[in-house]
């Protein structure tokens, strides 16, 4: 079912169109990583290889675990009192746990899109300007380009190519999202989190979003989280199954939504949970 | 949802049992009018194609709208996928059945070149291989189809078998040609429905165990 539209195949060409290597070597590895909220155990020895450039999802039951788990890769766990992560994250031979990571510097490389699109109460242009501009790019020209190709990539240059310097807030809700991807995409990351991106969007937002998914995953790792399993199915080559903390199933999409292995992530899909 | 889910299963299910029902009864039914010569039944299943066709277009517009109303996984969708499939294939059969009933009239006030034995015994091996594939649909019991490309071989030499010995009675006598000719086409059709029912017991095993199989 779910290779019943053939997608063209995705490119091995990285971002400058030189080779970065295949696209199935795993970029982001989790070693028995677990969470604490104080003394709630959020996230229960997490083991799993992230390919690179393939759309890795998250489903589960509310409370499963799965946001926490992808707020660990970017150290955003870090902000909420209490919360302790252990184990290995390992980014590109690097543990991003480690206490010699800078977290600002991991998110650069580690971006976030969260469930509402959250603008900066400034210009479009600004808006996407402003990563690079923090890690020092200033010259006028190379922001610029910057941020064309940022917007471009985001799908969303035709639409505001004429009012880059018009507010952000007078974007729709879909458009205000793709700036947020947009805006992720300035410091030039490798992996993209997206925690329920479509979640406040109408269908059109929704499919537009779910459209650059699939045109990231050419040049970025991109995990997603999701409720909507349908989304998950059309979006993802790899699906995770959460429940109470524990990967339950890790494994193909098309395997995990057509016949999964294990009892408790076919009872979820199928809706008779509990 | 499951539950809603669950409700127009049954009905799907319940609509495959009453269509397997109706195309089994068509292809069992003809071959005893072929073999009886009884015009009378061969036209009573000719006139069940209607009731078929119906079966087919309800349970696929069910089908369809389970799929646009719940959009089902795993085992949900692996059961709706293969009940796509097997309104084809019932489909199929209950129109070979029309055919066999169809040839019947045609032979009508001719007897039959000697009594009728491989066809109907051939008809009953294949009714009994349709029976089981859809009681492994009804109960996901895989043993009862275990043994069905082997039947389904078995059903290919009994059709080579009757063509052989329909060569035989032309040779001998050419103006048998005309009857050997419409037995060796009912022997076809026959075999044609045994393939179905290994198609279906291809579709079943996918549907209980997610992987698919090659059965003929």
């Amino acid at each position: 079912m779910f290779g019943m539209v053939k997608r063209p195949e995705v490119s091995d060409r990285g971002r400058n169109g030189t080779s970065d290597g295949p696209a199935s070597i795993e970029m982001i590895m989790l070693r028995n990583v677990n969470i604490h909220y104080g003394s709630n155990h959020a996230v229960k020895g997490v083991s799993m290889d992230i390919k690179t450039r393939k759309v890795t999802a998250f489903i589960g039951p509310s409370g499963c675990g799965k946001s926490t788990l992808l707020r660990a890769m970017n150290r955003m766990n870090d902000e909420i009192d209490g919360c302790k992560t252990e184990g290995e994250i390992v980014l590109k031979g690097t543990n991003v746990l480690g206490k010699k990571v800078d977290p600002v510097a991991l998110r650069t490389k580690v971006g976030m899109v969260f469930q509402k699109p959250n603008p900066f109460p400034k210009s479009i242009y600004d808006n996407v300007a402003y990563g690079p501009k923090i890690h020092g790019m200033r010259k006028k020209r190379s922001l610029d380009e910057r941020v064309e190709l940022s917007l471009k990539r985001a799908a969303l240059w035709d639409e505001v190519k004429d009012r880059l310097h018009e507010s952000a807030m007078g974007l729709s809700g879909g458009q205000q999202q793709r700036l947020c991807i947009a805006r992720a995409l300035a410091v030039e990351p490798d992996v993209i989190l997206m925690d329920e991106p479509c979640s406040a969007l109408d269908p059109i937002a929704t499919s537009k979003i779910e459209d650059l998914i699939f045109e990231l995953k050419k040049n970025y790792t991109v995990i997603i989280v999701t409720h909507n399993m349908q989304q998950a199915a059309r979006v993802s080559d790899e699906t995770g199954f959460m429940y109470l903390g524990e990967l339950i199933e890790f494994g193909p999409t098309k395997q995990i939504f057509e016949n999964p292995k294990n009892k408790l992530t076919e009872n979820y899909i199928t809706g008779r949970f509990g | 949802m499951p539950e809603k889910l669950d409700v127009d299963l049954e009905k799907l299910m319940a609509g495959i049992d009453g269509m397997a029902g109706l195309a089994r009864g068509m292809l069992i039914d003809s071959v005893r009018a072929l073999r009886e010569q009884d015009i009378e039944l061969a036209n009573d299943v000719m006139s069940r194609k209607k009731t078929l066709y119906d079966y087919d277009d309800d349970i696929e517009d069910l089908a369809l709208k389970m799929l646009t109303l719940y959009s089902p996984m795993a085992s949900d969708l692996r059961k709706i996928a293969t009940i796509f499939k097997i309104i084809t294939y019932l489909n199929r059969i209950g129109r070979y059945g029309y055919d066999i009933a169809k040839i019947t009239t045609h032979l009508a006030g001719e007897p039959h070149v000697k009594k009728l034995v491989h066809i109907p015994l051939m008809a009953e091996k294949v009714a009994c291989m349709i029976e089981d594939v859809l009681n492994a649909f009804k109960t996901r019991d895989l043993s009862k189809i275990k043994d069905l490309a082997e039947r389904d071989n078995d059903v290919d030499q009994m059709r080579y078998a009757i063509f052989r010995e329909c060569l035989t009675y032309m040779m001998e006598d050419p103006k048998t040609i005309t009857r050997c000719t419409d037995y060796i086409m009912v022997a076809r059709y026959l075999e044609r429905c045994g393939d179905h029912a290994c198609k279906i017991g291809e579709k079943v095993h996918y549907m209980v165990t997610g992987e698919r199989i090659e059965l003929n």
